[in-house]
């Protein structure tokens, strides 16, 4: 079933959840609970590795806005084709190796797989044109 | 249209609201000439959400951690709805995170700890357990 651009969709919202609660994990074994539960009135930044995850979130929510759009209007007017599978599985395989890439720093394999996920996106809208 | 076509549809309303909940008393508190200003933090001297009023900014942080939620929630919907999922399982979860978001703002805006954060939760895995019962 994960044949077509719905499910890969799919799959890229629940990647995108679990990355939420792997943030929320981490801020709960690391930042103190006091303020965790407060109203949070004192901005506090993330850092490290914890900061890496919330930037690599932040990122992964903009690519999910991102992608929607197009996946939709294809399913929606019945345009699936064999370049629009293999682009939305070539985003997600991307977006997947993105988060360890981030989390852990990798320099230079991040940003390769960001573009290959944008270039990805940009392809589906011309596919949905 | 289903139920959880319904729940979406009022949970953007609920994102119109809260904007204008947070809107308004961030234009009275900063005036019109910051606010309609480009915002250019050396300007300013900060960001605007830095200059709001405690209560405001809670308003302000509310409203952007919808979008977060919305993203997903709208994600969940829609693959949902388009692939003829819906269950009552289903339905209960979209009720409960629109219960949950509407439930987050007043338990921010007051400090409510820790309900805020064990609403968040629920609307969170309410997301969640749709995304997953549609994979089942």
């Amino acid at each position: 079933m994960f044949a077509d651009e719905l499910s890969l969709l799919l799959l890229y919202g629940l990647l995108t959840a679990l990355l939420l609660g792997g943030k929320v994990t981490g801020m709960l074994l690391t930042v103190d609970m006091g303020y965790l539960l407060s109203s949070r009135d004192e901005s506090r930044s993330l850092e490290g590795m914890l900061g890496r995850t919330d930037r690599a979130l932040n990122n992964s929510i903009t690519a999910l806005a991102l992608i929607a759009p197009p996946i939709l209007i294809i399913a929606l007017r019945d345009q699936s084709s064999a370049n629009s599978i293999l682009a939305a599985q070539v985003f997600l395989a991307a977006r997947v190796v993105y988060i360890p890439a981030y989390v852990f720093g990798i320099r230079g394999l991040r940003t390769l797989v960001w573009t290959v996920g944008f270039l990805a996106t940009v392809a589906l809208y011309f596919l949905a044109l | 249209m289903t139920p959880e076509l319904t729940a979406l549809a009022l949970a953007g309303l609920l994102q119109v609201v809260q904007f204008v909940l947070m809107s308004v008393p961030a234009n009275l508190e900063l005036g019109a000439g910051k606010t309609l200003s480009p915002r250019d933090r050396e300007r300013l001297g900060g960001t605007l959400e830095d200059q709001l009023s405690p209560k405001t900014a809670r308003l302000y942080r509310a409203l952007n951690n919808h979008f977060e939620g919305l993203i997903l929630f709208t994600l969940a919907v829609v693959v949902v709805t388009l692939s003829d999922q819906s269950t009552a399982f289903t339905a209960a979860c979209a009720w409960v995170y629109l219960a949950a978001r509407l439930a987050y703002v007043p338990a921010y805006y007051f400090g409510l700890s820790p309900w805020r954060s064990l609403i968040w939760m629920a609307g969170f895995f309410a997301t969640a357990l749709m995304l997953v019962a549609s994979l089942i």
